[in-house]
């Protein structure tokens, strides 16, 4: 029984059904509630100007043809649905979780944002842009996320390197969102994911609803990614010392890359307990190490995150971090079988929840790839120690990307580290 | 009554004879009227005293709220001087557009649909 169950989930995982340019890719678990996602390729990587496409994002479910801002939120709201929309670097994703048999109101709902949005000056002054503004000053004074931030930009310039945020610096007005909006909305850029619905009632429903949007030959053009790296560091105050030691590669995702983030992460296994990990065992109190690693379509970024409330601890905590980041290319035996261990577990586990299997499909929806989650797990597995220590060993030679946050004088510099 | 006033328009319009024959009329009271004299367009005279024609007014284009307090201040200069403009300087037929109705029905419309949303009951089938 558990053997016919996993492989309806890979089937099902893995249907990506082309409906004349817009791709459809549904699960259905049986979940009460049913969660529909348009994915559209209007990320800031293909922003024609800094800033549009997160004003874009904000502009969701505001006045379309079919109903006004408030007959939208008030109709969800009788429906009991939960509306949202969210902005990546390679995706404007528009998501509404719902209760099961409401999903042509939502689908509907969605799309006229796609087809018929009205983009009115009066909203755009009152509703968008305070925002925006309010978006953008809470990410800079979250130092962790200015730090990848500012990471992206050193890493990839251009495309993957625009900011998610707008800035205060660049003038976003409303014909930019127009035109951005007309470019990115064709058929060729959409993909609409579900969870709890059947992928053929949701194909159904999208055609119906999608018949009005422009078919894609106005794509939205980039650039393969480069990766550069850099340095940078920003006096800050009022949050913790932050530090960012990242390095990165264009091209696809590399498996060796998840087992590093699995073997080097401080998160334990055991609650109360510190782990397995060599960073854990050493960094000085009052500090903590996160691993990051971000896979786009054609680059990935790998780093460290250090934190601390003293600047001191944190260069102690980014020495260990880089060290057991330099002996990693040693690892074998025991210690490799563990990280591969943890690696699998994540990436089985993110299937667990919505957002998980969202994220999924995806990365895999648009690139047109079959790939299930054995083929997935499959691909961790193959890692034997000689490739883990060449993957690793070829990224930790690129440039470092380093950015240094908070009482710069006292947070360290790249060859103090020994980058 | 809403604050654009009564209006019988829509009736004659809906009417082909009617609209023929009173078209003439109109345009020759909006002439007699004299506002144009003062460089005005009809929509400066609407009555903004209130709610709605705030919100409206809140809707024009930066452009238009500049042109539309340039009109008053040539307007109350002209009331100062107890004089018309000279004829070169009064607001042409075709220019004079009602560029402010359209936003005071939307925001009728909308302060209505607020009201609809407010008030609804709801009947689960």
């Amino acid at each position: 029984m558990l053997a016919r169950r996993a492989s309806t989930f890979a089937r099902s995982f893995a249907t990506v059904i082309d409906n004349a340019g817009v791709k459809v890719a549904a699960i259905d678990n049986g979940q009460p509630t049913t969660a529909v996602t348009f994915l559209v390729k209007a990320g800031s990587r293909y922003e024609p100007k800094p800033g549009v496409a997160h004003t874009l994002k904000n502009f969701a479910f505001k006045s379309t043809a079919k109903r006004s801002a408030l007959g939208t939120v008030r109709e969800s709201e009788l429906y009991g649905g939960v509306l949202s929309a969210s902005l990546s670097r390679e995706y404007l994703a528009l998501t509404s979780e719902f209760l099961r048999g409401d999903e042509s109101f939502f689908v509907d709902l969605m799309s006229s944002f796609l087809t018929s949005s009205k983009f009115q000056r009066h909203e755009f002054q009152e509703y968008v842009l305070p925002v925006v503004e309010a978006e953008s000053t809470a990410a800079s004074q979250n130092p962790a996320t200015h730090a990848l931030e500012l990471a992206h930009s050193l890493a990839f310039r251009s495309g993957l390197g625009s900011s998610l945020f707008a800035s205060p610096h660049s003038h976003v007005s409303l014909d930019d969102v127009k035109e951005f909006a007309a470019r990115a909305f064709s058929k060729g850029n959409i993909a609409v994911l579900g969870t709890g619905i059947d992928s053929a009632a949701l194909t159904q429903l999208v055609e119906k609803a999608l018949a009005g949007a422009s078919v894609g030959n106005v794509a939205v053009e980039s650039k393969p990614s480069t990766y550069f790296g850099g340095e940078t560091r920003l006096e800050s105050h009022g949050g913790p010392e932050t530090v960012f030691i990242g390095f990165g590669a264009a091209g696809p995702a590399d498996p060796a890359l998840a087992i590093l983030s699995a073997h080097l992460s401080p998160q334990p296994s055991v609650k109360w307990s510190q782990g397995l990990s060599p960073i854990s065992a050493a960094i000085p109190q009052g500090t903590s190490v996160q691993p990051v690693l971000i896979s786009y379509s054609d680059a990935t970024l790998f780093g460290l995150l250090v934190q601390g409330s003293s600047p001191e601890g944190v260069k102690e905590a980014a020495k260990v971090a880089t060290n057991a980041l330099k002996e990693s290319t040693g690892l074998n035996g025991d210690a490799l079988k563990t990280a591969v261990a943890k690696a699998k577990f994540a990436a089985a586990s993110s299937l667990d929840g919505r957002d998980g299997i969202l994220g999924a499909l995806s990365t895999k929806v648009f690139a047109n790839s079959d790939a299930s989650i054995e083929a997935t797990l499959a691909s961790i597995d193959k890692i034997d120690a000689a490739a883990f220590s060449r993957s690793v060993a070829a990224i930790t030679q690129s440039k470092p990307t380093f950015v240094a946050i908070g009482s710069v004088q006292a947070l360290p510099f790249t060859d103090e580290l020994g980058l | 009554m809403n604050v654009l006033g009564p209006s019988l328009a829509p009736y004659i319009r809906s009417s082909r004879t009617l609209k023929k024959y009173v078209t003439p009329v109109a345009h020759w009271y909006a002439d007699l009227m004299g506002y144009r004299k003062m460089g005005l367009k009809y929509d400066d005279l609407q009555v903004e005293e209130n709610p709605q024609v705030q919100r409206a007014l809140g809707r024009l284009s930066p452009r238009e709220t500049y042109e539309r307090s340039y009109r008053f201040k040539i307007a109350s200069n002209c009331d100062l001087h107890h004089k018309p403009l000279p004829k070169e300087q009064w607001s042409k037929p075709e220019d004079d557009k009602r560029y402010l109705q359209s936003h005071i029905l939307n925001v009728i419309k909308e302060e209505e649909e607020r009201f609809t949303w407010d008030t609804m009951t709801v009947q689960r089938k």
